[in-house]
C-alpha cells in the first residue's frame, strides 16, 4: 500500500512529503526521505523491543504489561522527588499526559531540550526571538547564514526544502540568487557550499557576534585586527553583506548553543539580528534536533507556563534550568526515581548523571533497547510515533503537523501506556 | 538578643533538597512561633522540627534581635534567608541554592561554600561568604531585566560563572577569581574582582566594574578611554567604556587583559 | 435529563427587556425552559445580579503567539502562580496565563465564551490544541487573512467570488470562526521589513491596497453568510494621528447585513490618536465615536488600556517592532508564510506617562460617547490593553463618574487638555453593561439566534450570578463594591451545570469549539482549483493534504454550516 505525504519522524525539519510503501505490515520502500529518515523507516522493525522486560538478579526477563504498569505506578508514587525525562521522540498528546503526571506526583519534568537548545530558550527569555516560518525563508531569503550548524549532515533536507536549493516565490533561480554564509570552528561539509566561510576559534562566537553588532551599528574603531581568528576585514565584509540583503535568515545549531557561555552566545546572535532589522529584514531560527523536541516546549508552556525543566514539588510550577533541569538533578542525586520516555539520556548525559540513573529505580518507555536500557529496572515497548502511532508534532519553526500512523504492529502507544499510568496515579491520590 | 541554633538532623536521603524559606529571623522572634513552620523535603511538607533540632538562647522583641545559626549539613537547604528583612543568619557549613534571595536587610554570613544563586535579586542587606560561591552569585531571575538592586555581597573565595549577571545596584566583591561572563548584562552598581575572570561585563549597559587580576577573552567591543591610577595601592588600570555592541555606557577598570585573537 | 432551578435571580437581560427583575430561571439539559419538575436541583440566587454568561469577542488566549508570550516570559509566569487544588490544575502567569489560568479566571468572572482574536491558518492546529486545554469556555478563532497571497491575487483580479471561495476553503480547513484582517497588507510588507501607512498604500508586489482587501473581504463574508462580520484591526495601530486612517477604514465598509454589523473594528482605543508625534498625542475618541454613531453597520470594541504591566501580542508584526524600538525590552516576531505575521513585546503602562494616560482615557471616552452600547463592546484586546482580569475595574469606571474623576486626578496634569473624559458625565447602567459584555457580543458574533448572550426561552444556560444586590447599591458611589462583586461570581453556570462557585472551580470540562463550514458550489471549490493547488504545493512548506486541521483537534465541536449566496 502506498502512503503519500507521510511526515518524517526523525529531525525537526518534519518533512511531510514522503512516500512510503507498506506491504503486509512491513515498510518496503521510502521515497523523498534523506538517509536519516530512510534509515528510521526501513530498519525500524529490526530492533524493536518485543515485550516489557524487567531486571532480576539473574538478568533480564520478560514482564507482563500489567506488572510493568503496576511497578511503574508503585515507583512513582513511592518517590519523594521523581524525575520524568525525555519526551522529544513522542507526540504532543503523550507529552501532555506527562506534564499532568508530573503535577499530580509533585515531580520534575524535563525534556531533551535541556541538553540541546535549552540555552536558546534562556536567551529568548532575555531578549525575545525575531523568527518566521520556514516558508518565509524559502520564498524570500537572498541571504542564509548557518552558524554552528551543519545541516548537510544533521538536517539533510533543510537546504533543499527550505533554503539554498529550493526555488521560492520571489526567487526563480534560488541557488544563484541566494548567498550562503557559514560560520563554524571547522570546515564542515556545509562550509563547502558557502559563498563566505568564517572560521572561528573554538569559544570565540560571542566575541565575533559582539564585533558584528558594533559594526552594524557603525562603530568599528575599537575592534582589534582579528577577533577569535576572524580578521576585521572579513567582519566588515560580512556585516555589509547582511545589511545589503533584502531578507536574511540566520540559522544556528548546537555548535553555538553547547559551547562556552551557551545562552549568551545565542542572546548575542539574537541581538545581532535585532540590530540588522533596523536596516533590513532578518530572521533567526534554531536548528532543533528531534522531530518533536519543540512540541514538548509548546505543550509544557501552555500547561505550566515554562518550556522545560519544571519542578512541581510544591504543587505549582517552578522553573530554573541549572537547578530544575534533568542533568543537574541527576548529577546532584536529588531525584529518587526516574521515568524516561522517548529519549536516551544515558547516551548523552555526563557520567555522574548517568550513574545516578542506575542507582535509583528507573523505568523506560521506549520502542527500542538503547544505552539507557542498561540503567533501567524496567522497560515498556511502545509504538513508534510516525510509524505505528499518530499525533501532533511541532517543526523547528513552530508549525504544528500531525504525524501519521502508517501501519499497525500491535504495540500500545505512549498515550495508551502513560494514560493508564496517569489514571492509576490519580486513583491512588484520589484526584 | 536571641540566638536560635538549628542543628540539622541526620537524613536518610541527604541529597533530597529541603526548601526552607521559613528560616528567616522574623519567624523566630516569638518563642512559640516555630511550631507552625514547615519545610518541603522533596514533594513532602514536613514540620521544621522533623528536620532540625532547635535550641534557643535568650529572648527577643524584634527580628533585629534574632540570630539564626545553622549547624550540620545544610548544603541542600535552599532559600534560607529568602525575603529576609532584618536580623542575622550564620551558616557554619555550606549552604544550598538561593540563599538570601530577594533579601531586603540584615546580614547573612556563610562560613563554608554557597551553592548557586546566592543573593539572587537582592535588594538590601549584607551577604558574606567566607568560602566559594557557585554560579550566578548575586544575579537575577530568568527573563527579568533587573538582577541584584541593592545591598552588598562579598565572597572571600572564588565565584562561578555569570556572577553579578544583570547587576543593577549595590556592590559585589569577589576576593578570589570569578568565572566566565562575570558582570554580563550589568546595568548599574559596582563589581569588584580581585582575582582573574573572563569576558567580564560583556554586553554591559551601565555601572562600574574593576578587575585587579587578569581578564581573559576581553570583549572586543569596549572602547579604551585612558589609563588611570586607582586606589590607595595606586594600581595602574586601563579604563574602558562599553559595551559598544549594546550602546552601553558602563565603565570598566582592568589591570591586565587579553583579547581572543 | 438534568434540571436546574435558579430561584430569586435578579435578572438583567437586555435582549429580552428584563432589567433587574427578581425571578426564577428554569434550566433543562443545558437550555433555559419555561419550568422544571420538582426534582430539579435548586440554587438560591439570593436576589443577586444574574446575567447571561460573559462573552469576550476579542481576546488572545490560545495559539502560537500567545504561547510564545508565555515561553519568552518566565518573569510573567512566576507573577501569577496558583497551587493545584481539588479539580484545579496549578496555574502560572499574570498577563499571559497558562490555558488553565485563563480558563479558571474567566470562569470565576462569569465568562463562558471567548473568541481568540488571531489565528494564523498554517498554525491553526496549535490554537485548537490549546482550546482543548481551555476547559471551561466555548472557544472560537478569528482566522487571519490580512496577507493571504491567493486572496490578494483574487482581490487584484477583482474576483470577489474567488475570494469567497478561498475564504471558505481556509475556514473549513482550519476550523475557524471568522475572517480577521490585521493591518491589511502591512503584514505582507513586513515580510520585507516594510509597512503600509494607511488604506491607500499599495502592498509591495501584489499591488492591491488595504482598502481593496477590506472591502472585498466584507463582500465575500456576506456572500458566504458567515455568522460574524469581517473583524478588522486597522492599519497604523498605535501611531499619533491614526484616527483619520481608522475613520477612512470604516468608510470603506458597505452596509450589507440587516441582523448585525458589516464590519467589526477591534481595539479602537489604539486607533483613535490625534497629534503628530508622541509629544503632542491627544484623543480623537469623539471624532471616532461620532463616526460610529453615524454608522449603525459598524461595531467596535474598546481595546481599553489599564495601567500596569502586560504583554502586547498581535499579528501586526511591524507595529510590534516599532514598539520594541521605543521600549528596548525583549522583542519576538513570527512571520507566517503566505499568510500573516505576529509580534510580541512586554510593556508597562504607567500613570506617570502622558501618552499612557491619554490611551487610558480614550478607551473610556469611546464607550461613553458611543450612544448604543451594542456598538461598543467591552474588551481590552487581552492582554494588549491589559489582562482581562481588569474588566471589573473598567465596568466600574463606566458606571461611576466620581471613580473616573478620582483616577484622572492621579494623572499628569498635562493630560487634561488632551482628552475629553473629564467633561463626560454619562454613567452606564446595568442594562448597558450587559449589552457591552454579553448581549452585544452575542449579536456581533451572530450567535444571538443560537441562544447566546441572553437568557430567553431556549437560550443556552450559560449564566453568571454575581454577589451583588443591584437595587441596594449606587454604582456611582459604591464602585469598589461593584469591582469586588464582578471579580468572583457566586455561581458561574455553563450549559446548566455549575462550573465555579465563589472562585472555586467545580468542573473538569464543559465546552465546545464553534467553527463554520460555508458551502459553496462544488465547481468553485478551491480543492478542485488547479492554480490554487499548484501554488499551494509550490510555495507553502506543508503539503496541502497535511494542512487541514483533523477532527481529532475538535473533540467537542459545534459546526455552523452556512449556504453561500452565489
Amino acid at each position: 500500500m502506498l502512503h503519500e505525504d507521510v511526515v518524517c519522524p526523525f529531525c525537526a525539519c518534519l518533512c511531510d512529503d514522503l512516500k512510503v510503501e507498506t506491504d503486509n505490515g512491513t515498510i518496503v520502500k521510502v521515497d523523498n526521505a534523506c538517509d536519516l529518515g530512510n534509515h528510521k523507516f526501513l530498519t525500524d522493525d529490526d530492533h524493536r523491543l518485543k515485550e516489557p522486560i524487567r531486571r532480576t538478579p539473574s538478568g533480564w526477563t520478560s514482564a507482563t504489561l500489567q506488572h510493568a504498569i503496576d511497578r511503574t505506578v508503585e515507583i512513582l508514587l513511592g518517590a519523594d522527588r521523581p524525575l520524568l525525562y525525555g519526551w522529544s521522540g513522542t507526540h504532543g498528546e503523550a507529552q501532555s499526559i506527562g506534564v499532568h503526571m508530573a503535577e499530580v506526583l509533585g515531580g520534575v519534568i524535563d525534556s531533551t531540550t535541556s541538553v540541546c537548545h535549552g540555552p536558546s530558550i534562556l536567551a529568548i527569555q532575555e531578549v525575545g526571538h525575531p523568527g518566521c516560518t520556514l516558508g518565509q525563508v524559502k520564498n524570500r531569503a537572498d541571504l542564509v547564514v548557518y552558524w554552528g550548524a551543519n545541516p548537510i549532515e544533521a538536517h539533510p533536507r533543510h537546504m533543499s526544502r527550505y533554503t539554498t536549493y529550493t526555488d521560492g516565490f520571489f526567487l526563480d533561480r534560488a541557488f544563484k540568487e541566494r548567498k550562503v554564509i557559514v560560520v563554524d570552528i571547522r570546515r564542515t561539509q556545509t562550509a563547502e557550499v558557502a559563498d563566505e566561510f568564517i572560521l572561528i576559534k573554538k569559544g570565540g562566537d560571542y566575541a565575533v557576534l559582539s564585533a558584528l553588532r558594533a559594526i552594524v551599528r557603525g562603530k568599528s574603531d575599537m575592534i582589534p585586527a582579528t577577533v577569535a581568528g576572524v580578521t576585521k576585514e572579513q567582519l566588515l565584509r560580512i556585516a555589509e553583506m547582511c545589511k545589503k540583503a533584502k531578507f536574511g535568515a540566520f540559522f544556528f545549531g548546537m555548535g553555538i548553543t553547547q559551547t562556552q557561555g551557551k545562552y549568551k552566545n545565542i542572546r548575542n546572535a539574537i541581538e545581532l539580528v535585532d540590530e540588522l532589522n533596523r536596516h533590513t529584514k532578518f530572521t533567526l531560527t534554531p536548528m532543533r534536533g528531534h522531530y518533536n523536541v519543540y512540541g514538548f516546549n509548546e505543550v509544557c508552556t501552555w500547561m505550566t507556563g515554562y518550556p522545560y525543566a519544571v519542578d512541581f514539588c510544591r504543587g505549582m510550577a517552578f522553573y530554573n534550568p541549572g537547578e530544575t533541569s534533568a542533568v543537574d538533578i541527576l548529577a546532584r542525586k536529588e531525584c529518587d526515581a526516574c521515568l524516561v520516555v522517548a529519549s536516551d539520556p544515558a547516551a548523552h548525559f555526563p557520567k555522574d548523571a548517568v550513574r545516578h540513573l542506575g542507582e535509583i529505580p528507573t523505568v523506560q518507555i521506549d520502542p527500542y533497547p538503547n544505552t539507557t536500557t542498561a540503567f533501567c529496572e524496567l522497560q515498556i515497548p511502545v509504538a513508534v510515533t510516525g510509524i505505528d502511532a499518530q499525533g501532533t508534532s511541532y517543526r523547528m519553526d513552530g508549525v504544528p503537523i500531525r504525524v501519521k500512523s502508517i501501519l499497525n504492529r500491535g504495540y500500545p502507544t505512549d498515550t495508551d501506556i502513560l494514560g493508564e499510568i496517569y489514571r492509576r496515579i490519580k486513583e491512588a491520590k484520589r484526584v | 538578643m536571641v540566638r536560635v541554633i538549628l542543628d540539622v538532623k541526620p537524613r536518610k536521603n541527604p541529597f533530597l533538597p529541603v526548601e526552607a524559606e521559613c528560616l528567616v529571623p522574623k519567624n523566630f522572634v516569638d518563642e512559640r512561633e516555630p511550631r507552625d513552620l514547615s519545610v518541603w523535603v522533596g514533594n513532602k511538607e514536613r514540620r521544621l522540627e522533623e528536620v532540625v533540632t532547635l535550641t534557643r538562647e535568650g529572648t527577643a522583641t524584634s527580628p533585629e534581635d534574632v540570630e539564626l545559626v545553622l549547624r550540620g549539613d545544610t548544603s541542600r537547604f535552599k532559600r534560607v534567608g529568602e525575603y529576609m528583612e532584618a536580623g542575622r543568619i550564620t551558616i557554619e557549613g555550606d549552604i544550598g541554592m538561593h540563599c538570601g534571595n530577594l533579601m531586603k536587610g540584615g546580614m547573612i554570613v556563610i562560613h563554608g561554600n554557597a551553592d548557586s544563586w546566592l543573593a539572587r535579586e537582592m535588594v538590601g542587606g549584607t551577604v558574606r561568604c567566607n568560602g566559594d560561591a557557585h554560579h550566578y552569585c548575586a544575579s537575577g531571575y530568568r527573563g527579568e531585566k533587573r538582577g541584584m538592586r541593592g545591598g552588598e555581597v562579598e565572597v572571600m573565595g572564588n565565584a562561578g560563572d555569570f556572577t553579578a549577571e544583570y547587576l543593577t545596584g549595590g556592590s559585589v566583591t569577589i576576593h578570589g577569581n570569578s568565572g566566565d561572563l562575570t558582570g554580563v548584562e550589568m546595568a548599574g552598581g559596582t563589581l569588584i574582582v580581585h582575582g582573574d575572570c573572563s569576558r567580564v561585563c560583556a554586553n554591559m549597559t551601565g555601572g562600574t566594574g574593576y578587575v585587579y587580576g587578569m581578564v581573559h577573552h576581553m570583549i572586543p567591543t569596549f572602547r579604551f578611554r585612558e589609563t588611570a591610577i586607582i586606589g590607595p595601592e595606586k594600581v595602574k588600570m586601563s579604563v574602558f567604556e562599553g559595551d559598544i555592541a549594546n550602546r552601553g555606557k558602563g565603565t570598566l577598570f582592568i589591570k591586565v587583559y587579553k583579547y581572543p585573537l | 435529563m438534568s434540571e436546574l432551578l435558579i430561584r430569586h435571580a435578579c435578572v438583567v437581560d437586555p435582549v429580552n427587556r428584563i432589567s433587574g427583575e427578581i425571578m426564577d430561571l428554569a434550566v433543562r439539559d443545558g437550555r433555559i425552559v419555561e419550568s422544571v419538575s420538582d426534582r430539579a436541583e435548586v440554587i438560591d440566587a439570593q436576589g443577586f445580579l444574574t446575567m447571561a454568561g460573559g462573552i469576550d469577542s476579542h481576546t488572545h488566549i490560545c495559539g502560537t503567539k500567545v504561547n510564545f508570550g508565555r515561553y519568552m516570559s518566565p518573569e510573567d509566569m512566576r507573577a501569577g502562580r496558583t497551587l493545584k487544588k481539588g479539580q484545579m490544575h496549578s496555574t502560572s502567569g499574570y498577563s499571559v496565563p497558562t490555558t488553565y489560568g485563563n480558563s479558571y479566571r474567566y470562569a470565576t468572572m462569569g465568562y463562558t465564551a471567548v473568541l481568540e482574536g488571531a489565528m494564523a491558518p498554517l498554525e491553526a492546529r496549535h490554537t485548537h490544541e490549546e482550546f482543548m486545554a481551555t476547559p471551561l469556555q466555548d472557544t472560537m478563532a478569528n482566522v487571519l487573512f490580512d496577507g493571504n497571497w491567493p486572496v490578494m491575487e483574487a482581490v487584484r483580479d477583482r474576483d470577489v467570488k474567488r475570494v469567497a471561495a478561498i475564504v471558505a476553503w481556509v475556514l473549513t480547513a482550519v476550523k475557524g470562526f471568522a475572517i480577521k484582517i490585521t493591518n491589511p497588507g502591512g503584514t505582507e510588507a513586513w515580510g520585507w521589513g516594510k509597512n503600509v501607512t494607511c488604506i491607500r498604500d499599495p502592498v509591495p508586489y501584489f499591488e492591491v491596497t488595504p482598502a481593496e482587501i477590506i472591502e472585498t473581504l466584507i463582500r465575500a463574508n456576506e456572500i458566504l453568510r458567515l455568522p460574524h462580520s469581517v473583524h478588522l484591526h486597522c492599519n497604523n495601530l498605535g501611531t499619533p494621528g491614526n484616527y483619520s486612517c481608522t475613520i477612512g477604514s470604516m468608510d470603506v465598509a458597505p452596509d450589507l447585513n440587516k441582523e448585525r454589523q458589516s464590519l467589526y473594528v477591534t481595539h479602537v482605543q489604539f486607533h483613535s490618536y490625534g497629534g503628530t508625534s508622541w509629544k503632542d498625542i491627544n484623543s480623537k475618541a469623539h471624532v471616532v465615536a461620532d463616526a460610529v454613531n453615524r454608522k449603525p453597520h459598524i461595531v467596535i470594541d474598546m481595546g481599553q488600556m489599564m495601567f500596569g504591566k502586560t504583554t502586547t501580542m498581535t499579528a501586526d508584526g511591524p507595529m510590534e517592532f516599532n514598539l520594541y524600538k521605543l521600549h528596548h525590552n525583549k522583542w519576538s516576531n513570527h512571520d507566517v508564510e503566505l499568510e500573516t505575521g505576529s509580534g510580541i513585546i512586554p510593556v508597562y503602562y504607567s500613570r506617570k506617562s502622558i501618552v499612557n494616560s491619554v490611551m487610558w482615557a480614550i478607551g473610556l471616552e469611546l464607550a461613553l460617547l458611543i450612544k448604543n452600547p451594542e456598538q461598543c463592546l467591552l474588551a481590552t484586546d487581552n492582554p494588549n490593553g491589559s489582562p482581562f482580569v481588569k474588566y471589573p475595574e473598567i465596568i466600574a469606571l463606566l458606571m461611576s463618574n466620581p471613580y473616573r474623576q478620582a483616577e484622572i486626578a492621579t494623572l499628569p496634569p498635562e493630560t487634561e487638555s488632551r482628552i475629553s473624559l473629564p467633561a463626560i458625565d454619562r454613567e452606564l447602567d446595568w442594562n448597558e453593561i450587559a449589552m457591552m459584555t454579553r448581549a452585544g457580543q452575542g449579536r456581533a458574533l451572530g450567535l444571538r439566534k443560537l441562544g447566546r448572550g441572553h437568557l430567553g426561552l431556549g437560550a443556552i444556560a450559560d449564566i453568571a450570578i454575581y454577589p451583588l444586590s443591584i437595587g441596594a447599591i449606587d454604582p456611582s458611589k459604591e464602585y469598589t463594591r461593584v469591582i469586588e462583586a464582578l471579580r468572583l461570581t457566586r455561581y458561574t453556570i455553563k450549559n446548566g451545570k455549575v462550573i465555579a462557585r465563589d472562585g472555586e472551580i467545580l468542573s473538569n470540562r464543559n465546552k465546545t469549539t464553534i467553527w463554520v463550514r460555508p458551502k459553496i458550489p462544488e465547481q468553485h471549490r478551491m480543492d478542485h482549483d488547479p492554480d490554487f493547488i499548484r501554488n499551494f504545493e509550490r510555495y507553502y512548506t506543508v503539503r496541502m493534504s497535511n494542512y487541514p486541521v483533523q477532527e481529532a483537534y475538535v473533540p467537542e465541536s459545534t459546526c455552523i454550516e452556512t449556504e453561500a449566496v452565489w
